[in-house]
């Protein structure tokens, strides 16, 4: 039988689908039109090659957050740790199957379908994290002992995405998981001497060498752009003068010099957004950082409003992860962060990042839809304890 | 509903933290807007220039070179269009396979498919190849009606230098070249380097072409394109265009028509005594000039290279063949060519002599030979001239009669005289690489032998050899047309080859008279009339119309010592030894006698005999100079007349032939 069409705790599928947050489905939708229309312009008014697939993906993107949100949030919680696993296979993977691009492994290939495991990892730990505080009693999460387990589960992933290599993607899952951890009442005691050792930690990964030439070379262009101006630094130079050269309203849908020249490279994916600040200009940008504003709203609002925990954390993460991918683009295209390859969501071109966003708001969306379950089965031993 | 009542305080944490996250989130969202702010609104103005500084670039239109006119307006150096037919690699499948289907219609050579396809390899793929350029019409009507079913080909009119006259005015004008390496590196104004980059600009390299460079170049203009990152024009502005200036036009002295019978009659082949053609290139340099003014209406010298060759690029095999070749035919012998004066000098003596107060009755007897020294100098005639006065002298080109004047002569004086009537100085022709010759005196020879001080006095056998210029004495072709302009005007005659210059015609002098007494100069000229025309060494030279009666004399300059036949003990002929041993014959002239307009050089290297060679050479040039008289004819006006259209004169344009 179907899981999605299983009755699940009060309401049936029917009156699930009534209860969708239809705001989030809105400002996503939004976005994602703006993706879509910058992708035509940036393909000088065609269709192809971006723009029509980005609708399409999104298209089919947004029937599975649908999907997912209509879906039970117990069948979610039960399902966390077998994703978790099963993500983190499929990482251990790609160094064995997986394609190489740009001198990295990053990807597996699904027969025509390009699959990028350490973009699922994000959704993947963000549910495990989840799953594993959401058992946890409040009085262990500051024990150093009941720490251990989420940070293996960060550190694993993280290691394996930092040799793929791919140090942004990597950063933003430790980021990602480690603000699970501060959500779920982590004291801010162990927390500082954990920031502590972290600190020293970095220093050492610098003097060890354990950072790749390429990747010193990215922070050290952003520290001084015109270290290398035809290397990293080219990009970030030209990306700033076509965000500046857009002054205030912009010069108009199709109408951006930098990118219809070619003055800016990989506009499709990574810098989607200096194209987009370029032709609408200041107005154009702020509208849409208010958009991404409003989805992270929306997100902590259903956090905030779910009685179960793994709801909350697991909505919370979803939300804050979806806000870093957009203050680290938009910090990296301005030479305020260095340059990573994060792309901006629903804007840039690429399958597997709108699948991983799309589906962990189809999470969120499972935690709007029952937001009022408090209790969810499942084995663990707290609840008989409860009982008795 | 069940009340969880250990959530609840998980919950709170929960929403604090949460709600730090939110604030902390606006916050961020905050830092970017201001950098937002900061970059559109703030810096915007800066921005804004970068990117058009990114997308607009000043692309360079090479200037129209200015002409080069003979003295009647005709063009000696010209732009004529140039039709080239280009492929552009990206519009097409292969550039080889596009090679293989225009060869079917335009035959190109293998190293013209090479170098296509190596640059096809080094630049961008939107950047046009040229394939090939000065196409005939034919080739061209051909390739635009082949350009629509043919991808990437292109067909285009440039402009190119032309030379109508081809080797005639070779080292009138010079040529032109495409700068190479080396002048960009030495070119310190970005602008001009700019210039130097484009494909259809060149640069004078010889000549005329080289030292008026800077004026024939014109101004370069400039036009403003849109450009993408890879450097391709996206889109033109012509009208916001600053237009280029074509380069000043010069005028020239020389009559293009004479200066190219010149160079025709100088090189038709020499005669042996049986009449038939010697098998060697004849290798010479002939000069005309205006003896009132100094124009030089003719500066021939053979044999000589096409201008328009350069102009494309000469092979390496060419210049190999021009470099190596003995007749030099890149040299201009009228300027850069120094021969022994041989009896031509004779007149610069005759004059040393009488102002050395030696009567121009003072008489000797040649017995063919006379002793000097501790041996005997042989006259070139062998039986002797018997008893000759001073014109006698010159019209029998008596040496042993030289020989005695050398004997009471100071070479001091034969050297002041030779100074005045022009020999042993540079002039200022605006064109480079000029011989000063040598004028030898004792001043001279000691500086000359500085690193020898046994050979620093000047000794009486020297004096002998300078009196039939021989020994020391060398003159360039330029400098013999001076001293017979001198001789025949009594002035100072300066040469000089440019007469429109800076946009208006340069001003002519009478020039001052010459520091010798009129009376000394007249018996030089009588003695020359006496060698044409009272059956002296040039009687062959003598022109028919008695008005145009022409005055020379001739020179025969030893290369080698006199050669003797061990077996028969007698001298071998000249046409019997190598060519490069053979004698340079040589011939100055002015006519007409009576009231001189023309003065005439010609040196023949090797040419045997002056009155076999030179002579009747000269006789030909003149003839056709008397015949036009150019001196006496309006010549161009730039503020008046139009140049001269080439058509008009039954030429099609010039160029490579």
């Amino acid at each position: 039988m179907n899981t999605l069409l299983m009755p699940g705790g009060r309401y049936g599928v029917r009156a699930r689908f009534a209860s969708l947050n239809w705001w989030l489905i809105f400002v996503l939708s939004v976005i994602a039109a703006i993706g879509v229309a910058t992708l035509y312009s940036v393909a000088d008014g065609n269709w192809e090659p971006w723009a029509k697939t980005h609708a399409f993906r999104y298209a089919l993107a947004l029937t599975i957050l649908i999907g997912v949100g209509l879906t039970p949030l117990r069948f979610w919680l039960s399902l966390s740790y077998p994703a978790y696993f099963g993500t983190l296979v499929l990482l251990l993977a790609v160094p064995v199957i997986g394609e190489m691009s740009g001198g990295a492994r990053r990807w597996i290939d699904l027969g025509g379908f390009q699959l990028q495991p350490s973009e699922m990892m994000k959704i993947a730990l963000i549910m495990a994290l989840a799953r594993y505080y959401h058992g946890l009693e409040f009085k262990n999460v500051s024990n150093p002992l009941y720490l251990f387990p989420p940070l293996a589960m960060i550190a694993v992933p993280v290691g394996l995405v930092f040799l793929q290599p791919d140090l942004g993607t990597a950063l933003l899952i430790a980021a990602t998981g480690l603000a699970v951890i501060l959500l779920s009442g982590l004291s801010w005691r162990v927390t500082t001497l954990g920031a502590i050792l972290a600190a020293f930690g970095a220093v050492a990964a610098i003097r060890l060498d354990i950072l790749k030439a390429y990747q010193i070379k990215r922070i050290t262009a952003f520290l001084d752009p015109s270290s290398d101006p035809l290397g990293q630094g080219y990009h970030l130079a030209q990306s700033k003068i076509a965000i500046g050269s857009g002054g205030v309203s912009g010069k108009g849908f199709m109408g951006g010099t930098q990118s219809q020249l070619d003055f800016l490279p990989e506009m499709q994916t990574d810098f989607i957004f200096t194209i987009f600040g370029e032709e609408f200009g200041l107005i154009g940008a702020f509208g849409l950082l208010g958009l991404y504003l409003t989805v992270f709203l929306i997100g902590a609002n259903i956090a905030m409003r779910a009685k179960s925990h793994f709801g909350r954390l697991m909505s919370m993460g979803v939300s804050v992860g979806f806000v870093m991918y957009v203050l680290v683009n938009t910090g990296m295209v301005m030479g305020l962060a260095p340059v990573v390859g994060v792309p901006l969501p629903l804007v840039s071109y690429g399958g597997t990042v709108m699948l991983t966003i799309m589906g962990g708001f189809g999470l969120v969306m499972s935690t709007w839809v029952c937001r009022n379950q408090d209790t969810l089965r499942t084995s663990t031993s707290y609840y008989g304890k409860i009982d008795q | 509903m069940r009340v969880e009542p250990f959530d609840t305080q998980r919950h709170m944490i929960f929403s604090r933290r949460a709600a730090l996250f939110s604030g902390g989130t606006v916050l961020l969202f905050s830092g970017v807007g201001f950098r937002l702010y900061q970059l559109q609104v703030a810096d915007h103005e800066q921005y804004r220039a970068l990117a058009d500084d990114n997308r607009f670039n000043q692309r360079v239109i090479v200037p129209l070179r200015g002409e080069i006119y003979d003295r009647f307006g005709v063009p000696l150096a010209t732009n004529r269009q140039n039709f080239r037919v280009l492929l552009i690699p990206e519009e097409t499948d292969s550039v080889a396979q596009s090679l293989k289907q225009l060869e079917q219609f335009l035959p190109l050579t293998d190293a013209q498919k090479e170098r296509a396809l190596t640059e096809a390899k080094r630049k961008r793929a939107f950047t046009p190849l040229e394939i090939a350029n000065n196409l005939t019409w034919d080739q061209f009507a051909r390739i635009n009606f082949e350009l629509p079913n043919f991808p990437g080909l292109h067909s285009e009119v440039g402009d190119t230098r032309s030379y109508p006259w081809n080797e005639a005015t070779a080292f009138v004008v010079g040529y032109v070249g495409a700068p190479s390496e080396r002048d960009l590196q030495s070119e310190a104004d970005e602008e001009n380097k700019r210039l130097f980059r484009q494909p259809g600009f060149r640069l004078g390299r010889a000549g005329l072409e080289r030292t008026h460079d800077t004026k024939l170049r014109g101004k370069a203009g400039s036009t403003t394109v849109q450009v993408n990152a890879h450097g391709r024009v996206i889109e033109e502005y012509p009208h916001e265009a600053d237009k280029p200036a074509q380069g000043e036009a010069l005028g020239l002295t020389i009559d293009a028509e004479l200066q190219t019978e010149a160079m025709r009659i100088l090189a038709e082949p020499l005669l042996d005594p049986a009449g038939e053609e010697l098998p060697e290139t004849v290798s010479g340099s002939a000069i005309v000039m205006d003896v009132e003014t100094g124009d030089i209406i003719v500066m021939a010298s053979v044999p000589a290279f096409d201008p328009n060759e350069f102009n494309v690029g000469v092979t390496q095999s060419r210049w190999k063949e021009f470099n190596e070749s003995p007749y030099k035919p890149l040299i201009n012998k009228s300027l850069s060519g120094v021969y022994p004066p041989g009896s031509t000098f004779k007149l610069v003596t005759a004059i040393a002599a009488q102002e050395a107060g030696i009567s121009q009755n003072f008489r000797v007897s040649c017995t063919g030979k006379i002793w000097f020294g501790n041996r005997f100098f042989n006259c070139w005639k062998e039986k002797g001239h018997g008893s000759v006065d001073m014109k006698g002298s010159i019209k029998h080109s008596c040496d042993v009669y030289y020989w005695t004047l050398a004997q009471q002569l100071d070479i001091d004086l034969i050297a002041d005289v030779a100074n005045r009537l022009g020999l042993g100085q540079t002039y200022d022709l605006g064109i480079g690489s000029q011989q000063n010759g040598i004028v030898p005196s004792r001043e001279w020879k000691q500086r000359y032998f500085r690193s020898n001080p046994a050979q620093q006095s000047w000794f009486p056998g020297d004096t002998l050899s300078a009196a039939i210029g021989q020994g020391y004495v060398t003159s360039t072709p330029l400098q013999l047309a001076v001293m017979a302009s001198r001789i025949a005007s009594g002035r100072q005659v300066t040469p000089r080859i440019v007469r429109i210059n800076n946009g208006g015609i340069v001003p002519t002098r009478r020039a001052d008279g010459l520091l010798i007494e009129q009376e000394h100069l007249a018996l030089v000229r009588s003695g020359m009339d006496a060698v044409v025309n009272e059956w002296g060494t040039a009687s062959r030279s003598r022109l028919e119309n008695p008005e145009w009666r022409l005055a020379g004399k001739t020179g025969t300059s030893q290369v080698m010592r006199l050669q003797m036949d061990p077996e028969t003990g007698k001298r071998i002929k000249n046409e019997e030894l190598p060519w490069e041993q053979r004698d340079h014959a040589l011939f100055v002239s002015f006519a007409p006698f009576a009231n001189p307009r023309y003065a005439c050089a010609v040196v023949v290297e090797h040419g045997i005999g002056g009155s076999r060679t030179a002579g009747p050479k000269s006789r030909d040039i003149m003839r056709a100079v008397l015949t036009k008289d150019p001196a006496r004819q309006r010549a161009f006006d730039p503020s008046r007349d139009k140049p001269v259209k080439l058509a008009d004169l039954g030429k099609t344009g010039g160029g490579m032939k």
